[in-house]
């Protein structure tokens, strides 16, 4: 007996049993059921573990946890006094827009 | 003491996004992709998938250099770049690495 012979309906409560013993998923359509998504692995923990662990030390992380030491930033007093002079030259940041009429967005050139 | 830039900084971020939406993007996944479902549901999920952030896809994480931060010319086993994989080797610093000599 060929298999040309066989009923096509044989064939496919073949595959059913087939699928019962060895439990796989019985999907003689071949519809796409998205199993792959809860199969696959979570990737982010490896992925968190892939930089080794640093910690970095800045001054304003310093000034925060320990206000009683009285650490002066030396570069940050330096750029307020550059900006203030800047501000007195009326070079400063322009003034926000408040509507959308005021910004200059509306007024460019495409 | 790793050379951390702010290219390096931004891979962290995206690393710590998609750890933190892993599991609900599967979720949504799930359902987006599951041709049992009704149509109207599937598009729903697919609706949701998109308000996810950039930095929560996994293709948004690339794998840098440990010690410079660089992108390109990676050796993936290692985590370093062309020219630090180099040097370590060089200074037997990778176990079972050297310079090949025939």
């Amino acid at each position: 007996m060929t298999m040309a012979n066989i009923a096509p309906s044989a064939l496919a409560a073949l595959t059913r049993v087939r699928c019962q013993i060895f439990q796989t998923a019985y999907n003689p359509a071949s519809i796409r059921t998205g199993a792959k998504y809860l199969r696959k692995r979570l990737r982010g923990p490896s992925m968190m573990k892939y930089y080794p662990p640093y910690e970095q030390l800045s001054l304003a992380k310093l000034m925060k946890q320990y206000p009683e030491w009285d650490v002066v930033d030396e570069d940050e007093q330096i750029r307020l006094r550059d900006l203030d002079q800047r501000k007195k030259r009326g070079k400063g940041a322009p003034k926000k827009a408040k509507s959308m009429e005021d910004s200059r967005r509306s007024k460019r050139k495409r | 003491m790793p050379n951390v830039n702010c290219r390096v900084l931004r891979d962290i971020k995206a690393r710590k996004g998609v750890q933190q939406n892993e599991l609900l993007r599967r979720a949504y996944l799930y359902v987006a992709r599951d041709q049992r479902q009704p149509a109207q549901v599937r598009h729903q999920a697919q609706l949701q998938l998109n308000t996810f952030g950039k930095y929560t896809r996994p293709t948004t994480v690339k794998n840098r250099c440990t010690e410079t931060g660089r992108g390109r010319g990676i050796m993936s086993e290692f985590g370093l770049c062309r020219t630090v994989f180099r040097a370590k080797a060089r200074n037997h610093e990778l176990p079972g690495v050297h310079k090949a000599s025939w």
